[in-house]
């Protein structure tokens, strides 16, 4: 599976400009983690490619063909989670993934059933209505749909939202095995979720992308930008994005990113997590 | 298509609501049959055609609440969020909704068996009377017009603006209220006391005229074209 995102826009009817000119690659087999803030489009982009939106400018390609013309095509192999949506609470969790199954024409549905039942940990709630299951295990049949009949392109948007921290490490394990061969594309704010198991990021703000490539490029690019010091230090010192405080015995202790660190801050090794914000803060300081 | 249809019928059918609606429908067609049916209108038996017409004409606005109501299953805000998992599937828009309309169609379906049903074991009881072939004409031109027509506008109403679904059931109590013309007398169940009448013998056969045909198969020909136009994929914005 490729995905082609060329020059694509969308604005909304309310004049609100959710994407800017977006050009993207994504190829298989890879598992891209999608970062930004809320409302940096990240949500619009995931629909656009699931063709629940329709952009105002460019085009998406899926295998070299239009998105618009290879719809059917696209969505006979496609698994999606979108960040907020309903499940039929009258049904038991297998009746619904039975109804999920019927809509994507599997051919045995059954034994695609069992096996998403069994990889999302849900044997115990099978036969369980809906209606009864917390918003853990809602959401973990929300995914158990998304990977029915075995999709080449999953796209999940912010799937590990009410999950325990257990459940959202089995889930990024799951997510890490199951992109081993296809196209999966992760968008979230928990910066944890992508560290770990993402091979390709790319960070979206204001409807554009600042940043493509790997999560080591990423951290690279914030050496040299990342400091620590201890609170009463940096008292009068500006253009400082604190992005940790921790207390110690001596004081509390800051983590913090800047274009110029100031003499006072020990350079520290970034993190994904302080890159990011790096990257963030310097273009939102723009 | 058929396992979506089965899954949804289980939803509309199989439920606490669909079962009060029925023992409503049960409870107040008694009553309407007990209290005014059993009089028989214009001066004509109580199992005549034009007795059980207006039978189903007392009976239509719950019919018609009934029927909408199956429709707020597909436009309730917790369907449309079901919607963006079931809109990413490769089944085709149409397919799915005609699996649906069949499903809320059925529950329809179910709940006029159950008033036209309810009134056959009243006249087989009450009054001995079995011959209930004359009374499918009377029922198909009364409830088969304005239930699908029920169906075609609510799903489009209920497309547009959820709540709609609710304003629009109160629509056959507002005619009812209203001195309609003789050609939608059927709504209002005048047509049934006030034509035989004017024809003029005793006890007269059944019979419709041209306009009210004229403005059953409006409506029902409506119905259609609604249902098959809203039954297309939404649109998406651009």
């Amino acid at each position: 599976m490729e995905l082609k995102i060329q020059n694509v826009t969308m604005t909304y009817p309310s004049g609100k400009q959710a994407l800017k000119g977006l050009n993207l690659e994504l190829k298989s087999p890879s598992l891209i983690g999608l970062l930004g803030p809320n409302g940096a489009g990240k949500s619009t982009l995931m629909k656009l490619l699931v063709t629940a939106l329709l952009p105002t400018g460019g085009c998406i390609l899926a295998d070299g063909k239009p998105l618009a013309r290879a719809e059917r095509t696209l969505k006979a192999n496609l698994g999606y989670l979108p960040q907020d949506f309903g499940l039929f609470d009258e049904l038991s969790v297998t009746q619904f993934l039975d109804y999920m199954a019927a809509l994507k024409g599997l051919p045995n549905p059954k034994a695609a059933i069992q096996e998403v039942i069994a990889a999302v940990n849900l044997e115990e709630k099978a036969k369980a209505k809906i209606r009864t299951l917390s918003g853990g295990q809602r959401q973990r049949v929300g995914i158990a749909q998304a990977l029915l009949g075995d999709p080449s392109l999953l796209i999940f948007d912010e799937p590990t939202v009410g999950l325990d921290p257990e459940e959202r490490i089995h889930f990024r394990n799951l997510f890490s095995r199951t992109a081993q061969n296809r196209l999966v594309l992760l968008s979230t704010h928990i910066i944890e979720d992508v560290q770990s198991v993402c091979d390709q990021i790319v960070v979206i703000h204001r409807g554009q992308i600042l940043f493509t490539g790997t999560p080591e490029e990423l951290i690279q690019s914030a050496a040299g930008h990342v400091g620590a010091f201890y609170a009463q230090e940096a008292a009068q010192e500006r253009g400082l994005h604190i992005t940790a405080r921790v207390n110690t015995g001596k004081g509390v202790r800051c983590r913090a990113v800047a274009d110029v660190l100031p003499a006072f801050a020990q350079v520290e090794e970034p993190t994904l997590e302080d890159a990011y914000l790096y990257l963030i803060s310097r273009e939102a300081a723009r | 298509m058929s396992k979506i249809y089965r899954y949804e019928c289980r939803r509309l059918l199989w439920n606490k609501f669909f079962v009060g609606l029925a023992a409503v429908l049960l409870l107040y067609g008694a009553l309407v049959l007990h209290g005014a049916t059993i009089l028989g209108v214009a001066h004509t038996a109580p199992f005549s055609p034009w007795s059980f017409g207006d039978y189903l004409s007392r009976m239509l606005p719950l019919l018609w609440i009934g029927t909408l109501f199956l429709l707020t299953f597909f436009t309730s805000g917790r369907a449309r969020r079901a919607a963006v998992l079931t809109d990413a599937t490769p089944m085709p828009p149409r397919t799915y909704a005609l699996a649906r309309c069949a499903a809320a169609l059925t529950g329809g379906l179910l709940l006029t068996l159950l008033c036209t049903g309810e009134a056959a074991v009243f006249y087989g009881r009450m009054f001995g009377w079995y011959g209930w072939g004359s009374l499918a004409l009377p029922a198909l031109a009364t409830l088969l017009p304005p239930l699908i027509f029920a169906m075609g506008s609510g799903w489009l109403l209920g497309q547009l603006r959820p709540w709609l679904l609710y304003v629009w059931m109160a629509a056959p109590l507002l005619l009812a209220a209203l001195p309609l013309p003789e050609a939608l007398g059927l709504w209002n169940g005048s047509f049934f006391t006030t034509y035989p009448l004017s024809l003029g013998t005793l006890d007269p056969g059944f019979t419709l005229p041209v306009p009210v045909i004229a403005a059953q198969l409006l409506l029902l020909g409506l119905g259609a074209v609604l249902l098959m136009k809203t039954s297309k994929p939404a649109g998406r914005l651009r």
